[in-house]
């Protein structure tokens, strides 16, 4: 195992981590915390998207919203088969805990009830998973993980797609589709905003931006998000509650309402006219939405029937 | 995909008859996911040719895709990508 000052001096050079004993046991443990956020986030969206894919309209995109969710399946994989090469229990860690250990983002926990719902999600959850895991890939030091993201930022490139493509499709359509569309955008897109956690200037120290975990803030990965999200909602013709500024020669996304701000899960709305504090956001994030402990239980029940059955030699 | 559709080996036939572009092809499984947006992209790419006026898709499953069918250069974009063909 490297001192300190040596490990330092390697994550300084620019220079990938290739096995454990190359590694301090703080950056073991914060490179394991963040493998399970990724690994916990693409889990819950399978279970989150499915409620949603079988509403599809049609065969093809049935088919499609099932690839998807294969495709967050196998993504969940390589972050869990990563941490199983590190020492983690990969079969504890998915189905023998609490279902509010699990660290995905609270959006997930918001049922998505229709296609339409799903389509923004895979427009804007799926674009905000594409701006965290492209950051992992372009800087992460763990080379390990830094590979197996190639093919993950390409299989998210078709969700996005299926998202955008699907948006564009039920704006064009006009009429109560529409209307529907953007009762989606309302609630998905300041959920999406909050997805990438305190502001900069709340958030002191970064460990995983010291480690070259990754590689941008979170202020840095939502102005991406938005900008990509608010040009592309405009050009469809679909309103989002941002701007574009320029301060100082730079184009800076601003946001219209008081961030953050009030939300009723069970009733999927935003209350703009009150702003909340981080604290109470990080409340409601701890207390898990409301489809949390169900879509745990669906993984995990059947595993645990599926082992007692066995052991029964039934 | 890091690949074209030709090199895939899936187009199996173009056929032009004044401005009326006929295609043939396939997919490389009968439940690909992707075969909405590869049937726009190829009309829409196809459109902006000049002098093509209407665009005809037929998807046909005979001859069954295989890997044999993708191009040399097919077979290198998919390798670059870290996918065994």
């Amino acid at each position: 195992m490297p001192t300190a000052a040596e490990f330092d001096k390697t994550i300084k050079s620019g220079e990938l981590i290739e096995a454990q004993s190359e590694m301090t046991p703080e950056y073991l443990r914060e490179l394991k915390h963040t493998l399970v956020v990724s690994g916990d986030t693409e889990l819950i969206s399978a279970p989150a998207y499915y409620l949603a894919a079988k509403r599809a309209p049609s065969i093809n995109a049935f088919m499609t919203g099932i690839a998807i969710i294969q495709d967050e399946l196998a993504h969940a994989h390589i972050a869990y088969h990563i941490l199983e090469e590190l020492g983690e229990d990969q079969e504890k860690l998915i189905f023998s805990r609490d279902p509010k250990s699990f660290r995905y983002p609270y959006a997930f926990d918001v049922p998505l009830e229709s296609w339409t719902e799903l389509v923004v999600a895979n427009g804007m959850y799926d674009q905000a998973g594409f701006c965290l895991l492209g950051d992992i890939h372009d800087k992460c030091s763990y080379g390990p993980w830094k590979r197996g993201l190639n093919k993950v930022m390409a299989e998210e490139n078709f969700h996005l797609r299926n998202g955008r493509t699907w948006m564009k499709r039920i704006s064009q359509a006009g009429g109560s589709a529409k209307d529907e569309l953007q009762r989606a955008v309302d609630w998905m897109f300041p959920l999406s905003v909050e997805w990438f956690g305190l502001p900069d200037d709340l958030k002191m120290h970064s460990t995983q931006l010291d480690y070259r975990l990754k590689g941008l803030t979170n202020d840095q990965l939502r102005q991406w998000w938005l900008s990509t999200v608010v040009p592309y909602c405009e050009q469809i013709g679909i309103e989002v509650p941002a701007h574009k500024e320029t301060k100082d020669g730079t184009d800076v996304w601003v946001l219209d309402y008081p961030f953050p701000c009030e939300f009723d899960a069970q009733e999927k709305r935003w209350d703009f006219r009150k702003p909340i504090t981080w604290d109470d956001v990080l409340a409601r994030w701890r207390a898990r939405g409301p489809r949390n402990a169900e879509m745990v239980a669906m993984f995990q029940e059947e595993f645990h029937n599926f082992r007692k059955s066995h052991k029964n030699g039934n | 995909m890091p690949i074209n559709l030709v090199d895939l080996g899936v187009i199996y036939d173009v056929r032009d008859d004044a401005g009326v572009v006929e295609v043939d092809l396939t997919f490389t499984a009968m439940g690909c996911p992707a075969s909405e947006f590869i049937l726009d992209d190829v009309r829409e790419r196809l459109l902006r040719e000049d002098g093509v006026r209407e665009v005809r898709v037929n998807v046909v499953w005979n001859p069954p895709w295989s890997a044999e069918r993708m191009t040399q250069a097919g077979r290198d974009a998919l390798e670059a990508w870290g996918l065994a063909v």
